[in-house]
């Protein structure tokens, strides 16, 4: 897949995973497995750049004994949701007119 | 690898970060390996499943910019004394000289690495050039009245070496294209690690 598109389609994947409930890094990994293979490094560049995005925002709580980091998605990234969902829309139109081609 | 020594390796591999980055970078991996380990996993499967140190290195030094990387490595520790400052304008006239060769010698270094290309595509051009004049010294011939095949000869022959070699040039272009990208990687790498103390 192209890599500009593959690195926009992680970002709103990653902020899928937290958008119902706030999640952790191991557990973003976990549930987008079915979906998308996501190595740890890669994760951690999204997660930076959402947060520096302002897509999201990070808490550190403390979980038997250690620190975990919560992200928390803002508003700005239930936007960027809604707008890629716009997006597909449209392409999926397109999408259509070529598949429809026999 | 258990924890211990993976964080060592990361920490001395990536030592030219940040130090917040770098921490915070520490803290991400620790994490997770505490979540896999959580889950039952063992320390040395929990390791082993984040990959490799120099591949995370890899993909770090691909992602981050060589501007950010420099700046950091050159960033002062403190202020410059009123001493200090002096000396640095006193010695203009010497350093800017030396600052500009060095630049100037970087330069040229890049510019060699690109010499097969240049080569390649120096031949080409001549190749193109020779094709050219082949047909065309043949029709001025022709006009005089002369019907001379050799420099048909020279056109169908340097046109058909041409055709060839533009592959040859493609393929030395890619392959310098490739060595620079690992050249870049390379002095980011190296830019990542501290090596003073």
């Amino acid at each position: 897949m192209d890599a500009q598109l593959r690195r926009g389609l992680l970002d709103v994947c990653v902020l899928r995973a937290i958008k119902n409930e706030d999640s952790y890094g191991y557990k973003i990994i976990k549930d987008l497995k079915p979906v998308v293979e996501l190595s740890e490094s890669t994760l951690y560049t999204i997660l930076k750049r959402l947060e520096e995005a302002k897509m999201l925002v990070v808490r550190s709580v403390e979980f038997e004994g250690r620190l975990r980091k919560y992200y928390h998605i803002t508003n700005l990234g239930h936007q960027r949701i809604e707008d890629f969902m716009q997006e597909w829309k449209e392409l999926m139109k397109v999408y259509n007119f070529i598949a429809e081609d026999k | 690898m258990n924890k211990k020594e993976f964080f060592a390796l990361f920490r001395e591999e990536l030592s030219g970060l940040p130090k917040d980055d770098l921490e915070e970078r520490v803290s991400f991996y620790e994490e997770i390996i505490n979540d896999k380990m959580d889950e039952g996993k063992t320390e040395e499967q929990a390791v082993a499943e984040l990959g490799s140190v120099e591949s995370i290195v890899e993909q770090i030094a691909s992602e981050t910019s060589i501007m950010k990387l420099v700046k950091e490595k050159y960033k002062l520790k403190r202020a410059l004394r009123g001493w200090e400052i002096a000396l640095l304008i006193a010695g203009f006239p010497l350093w800017l000289p030396l600052a500009i060769t060095f630049f100037v010698l970087v330069f040229v270094f890049y510019v060699l690495t690109w010499l097969l290309s240049i080569i390649a595509a120096s031949i080409e051009v001549a190749l193109i050039s020779a094709s050219v004049a082949g047909l065309i010294s043949f029709f001025a011939l022709l006009f005089t009245g002369s019907f001379e095949l050799a420099p048909l000869g020279v056109f169908l022959a340097c046109t058909g070496a041409s055709i060839l070699f533009a592959f040859v040039c493609y393929y030395a272009v890619i392959l310098n294209i490739k060595l620079s990208k690992g050249l870049f990687l390379g002095i980011k790498k190296s830019f990542m690690k501290r090596r003073e103390k």
